[in-house]
């Protein structure tokens, strides 16, 4: 098996696609094959679609890659899938308003809230479902697990409301964004591939000075995400300094001499485990 | 015409990817040892790709880079996945084609039909196939699954195999999209899972049933890169299959350059800084910490050698090898790395973490972290205000990023050498911003 085969080919597929057919290669289909052997195709799949596909893709392989391909330093999964999946999708794609009755971190539990939800999102490190949705009543952007959500029903909302909501969410963000500079101190610039990895999945611009042979990386988020890239910065260690945010400078700091406290305490303790 | 290698694009776009706009060209030729007309030419081609799949966006040389950029909120496709629409392709051929698959779209033909067809609708100054040719289209689609022989007497016909997409209502069609978008966004492997999600989609889009289809799902922190390693996953995955050794041209990801041109004129040849590299290929390891992946191969003279994906470049099979040394060395290797907590197959450390809880009302978010990303780790002596965390590891190297990335919700007791290594790390790093505390 190829990944590089003619027929994939860019030219041949914006033809195919002209000419209004859909094809399908062996190899999309013995991926997908794979896929539903994964538990989550229970909950992906009503019982009789389920039956269908794999009716449709008897005559194909599967992908036997158990054994030679293995994973490492992943987070567990506490799901790929989540019960109230498809039913929010479904209210997203007919764009109708949502009412969620939803459970708060303290156990409190909010009663049939209206709102609009526009996105779900997967978080890849605690491999878990989130809703992204406006609250009309409180006027937030939220952020709830799926998990927490008790029970959903579809509700009304116009067309106005919508525009109205979708130009809140853009103000919003523009307004949350963030932005922070990171030096990669040069003494590590034989560990730059790893370490521009360690960014990769942030949005960012890199300056390069040839001069100095030194990197910087400017990187541009969310307020919200701040803890996590703090994690990141401490993940990367003496690698990295930020040079530019000094909300990022503080907590760094902060960082470093708890850190360092916790051991100035405890070095009398661990010495004599009886105390 | 030898074998069309995709190494010098994934190189051009692994180092786009990762630095983001931080090379000029030359600095780019520097970095891929090629020359800045190479690079220009390469990036003319990969501009194309990109400009045909999504005419909507007619780009520039300087938007195209700029899409390679990382953008959370835009990025509903991976935007790498246009490099495994590069397989060359003439222009004849790819006309033909198309017009024997739109043909079989709608009904069942013989070869020789499909003959006719052609030399009714390709354009009059196109070439006419011969029947040959036809017949060799037929078998090649057949082979890569697109099209299937009905069953009945000879002369055989032929149809496009898309019962799949066919058989399905719109609801059904909806969930078999968010499947697929799903499992190729978190699982691996992945890219015919992208491909198959790029057809599906414009399918549903085209589809009357389903108005103003919306992809409504997002993917949290993604490594984008990660793709381009699949390139050779395929070919790795089938030589350990068949108990066969690899050859290929290895950068060091610490080696400033990360590809060279293969120069065919012995004159010209210039010292490689790759080194060429002859390795039984045991397993393949995915670092979900970074995003990368890993060849784990043995050789007689190394022994069990760790290669980076995105250093190889020039990958071919080689000869095969007994089972018996196959099966021998793959034991080895479970063994050496079932302590790993990436891929390290140094000596096994017992390390002894002490994770404090936050206090109320702040939720016990250090708890559920270490549970969700400590792998095979114990979790004992839980009080209200802190927990033992245990881990027998591989050498400390792997482990350390991840323990230094709890802060001062963590400390750690043994051994004693990690436990000094992190005094003194937060001592460089409490230095570096020692400003701070000035300012305080």
């Amino acid at each position: 098996m190829q990944l590089f085969e003619k027929i994939f080919n860019y030219q041949l597929l914006s033809r195919i696609e002209e000419q209004g057919a859909f094809m399908i290669t062996s190899q999309e289909r013995t991926w997908l094959k794979t896929m539903l052997q994964h538990p989550s195709a229970h909950e992906a799949f009503s019982p009789v679609t389920l039956d269908k596909l794999q009716t449709l893709l008897r005559q194909d392989a599967t992908f036997d890659v158990s054994t030679a391909l293995l994973e490492k330093a992943g987070s567990k999964d506490k799901h790929v899938y989540h019960p109230h999946l498809r039913t929010l999708r479904r209210l997203i794609l007919r764009q109708t308003g949502v009412q969620l009755t939803y459970k708060i971190k303290d156990g409190r539990i909010y009663h049939e809230e209206a709102g609009y939800a526009y996105k779900l999102e997967y978080s890849m490190v605690k491999r878990e479902w989130y809703l992204l949705w406006y609250n009309l009543r409180r006027r937030t952007l939220m952020h709830t697990r799926l998990q927490q959500i008790v029970d959903v029903a579809e509700s009304s909302i116009t067309p106005t409301q919508i525009e109205h909501i979708q130009s809140e969410i853009e103000s919003r963000h523009a307004a949350n964004q963030r932005q922070a500079t990171i030096l990669v101190l040069r003494r590590y610039n034989r560990e730059l591939s790893r370490i521009l990895y360690a960014f990769s999945c942030f949005e960012k611009d890199i300056n390069y000075d040839e001069a100095q042979d030194s990197y910087t990386i400017q990187l541009t988020f969310l307020q919200d995400e701040s803890e996590y890239i703090l994690s990141k910065l401490r993940f990367l260690g003496m690698r990295v300094k930020v040079i530019e945010s000094e909300h990022f400078k503080q907590r760094m700091y902060e960082s470093a001499t708890r850190a360092l406290a916790r051991y100035d305490e405890t070095t009398t303790s661990e010495a004599n485990p009886t105390s | 015409m030898a074998k069309e290698s995709f190494d010098k694009e994934i190189q051009l776009l692994r180092l786009f990817m990762l630095t983001s706009g931080a090379y000029n060209r030359q600095q780019l030729a520097d970095r891929l040892g090629l020359s800045v007309h190479s690079i220009d030419k390469t990036l003319r081609r990969l501009k194309d790709i990109v400009g045909t799949i999504h005419p909507e966006r007619s780009i520039t040389e300087k938007e195209f880079t700029e899409t390679l950029r990382y953008r959370y909120y835009d990025t509903t496709s991976p935007i790498l996945l246009f490099l495994f629409r590069a397989k060359s392709l003439k222009e004849s051929e790819s006309q033909r084609i198309s017009t024997l698959v739109a043909a079989m779209n709608e009904r069942a033909y013989t070869a020789m039909e499909l003959l006719e067809i052609c030399g009714n609708t390709l354009p009059s100054d196109a070439a006419l196939p011969d029947e040959k040719t036809i017949r060799a289209d037929v078998k090649y689609l057949e082979q890569v699954g697109v099209i299937r022989k009905e069953s009945g007497p000879r002369p055989y016909r032929y149809r496009i195999d898309n019962d799949l997409v066919q058989q399905l209502t719109s609801d059904e069609l909806i969930d078999l999209y968010d499947f697929v978008d799903i499992m190729a966004n978190t699982q691996i492997p992945s890219v015919q899972g992208y491909l198959l999600r790029e057809g599906l989609l414009k399918f549903i889009q085209r589809h009357e049933a389903i108005p103003a289809f919306t992809e409504p799902f997002l993917y949290k922190y993604h490594y984008p890169s990660r793709i381009l390693d699949e390139a050779h996953l395929f070919t790795l995955l089938q030589a350990i299959h068949a108990r066969r050794k690899v050859r290929f041209t290895y950068f060091s990801p610490k080696s400033p350059q990360t590809y060279t041109s293969q120069n065919t004129n012995p004159l010209y040849e210039r010292d490689l800084e790759g080194k060429q590299e002859q390795t039984l290929p045991l397993a393949i390891i995915y670092d979900h910490q970074y995003g990368r992946y890993y060849l784990i191969g043995y050789s007689s003279r190394y022994g069990i050698r760790k290669f980076r994906m995105e250093g190889i470049t020039q990958l071919v099979e080689d000869e095969p090898v007994e089972e018996a040394l196959f099966q021998a060395k793959r034991s080895e290797l479970e063994h050496k790395i079932q302590h790993s907590w990436l891929v390290d197959t140094g000596h096994p450390v017992n390390i002894r973490i002490r994770f404090f809880t936050p206090e109320p009302p702040i939720p016990n978010f250090i708890h559920e972290r270490v549970l969700l990303q400590g792998q095979w780790g114990m979790v004992s002596n839980t009080t209200n205000e802190s927990f033992i965390f245990e881990i027998t590891v591989n050498g400390t190297l792997e482990i350390k990023p991840w323990i230094r990335s709890f802060g001062s919700s963590c400390e750690v007791l043994e051994p004693r050498s990690l436990r000094e290594e992190m005094m003194a790390e937060w001592k460089e790093i409490r230095d570096y911003y020692a400003a701070v505390r000035e300012n305080i």
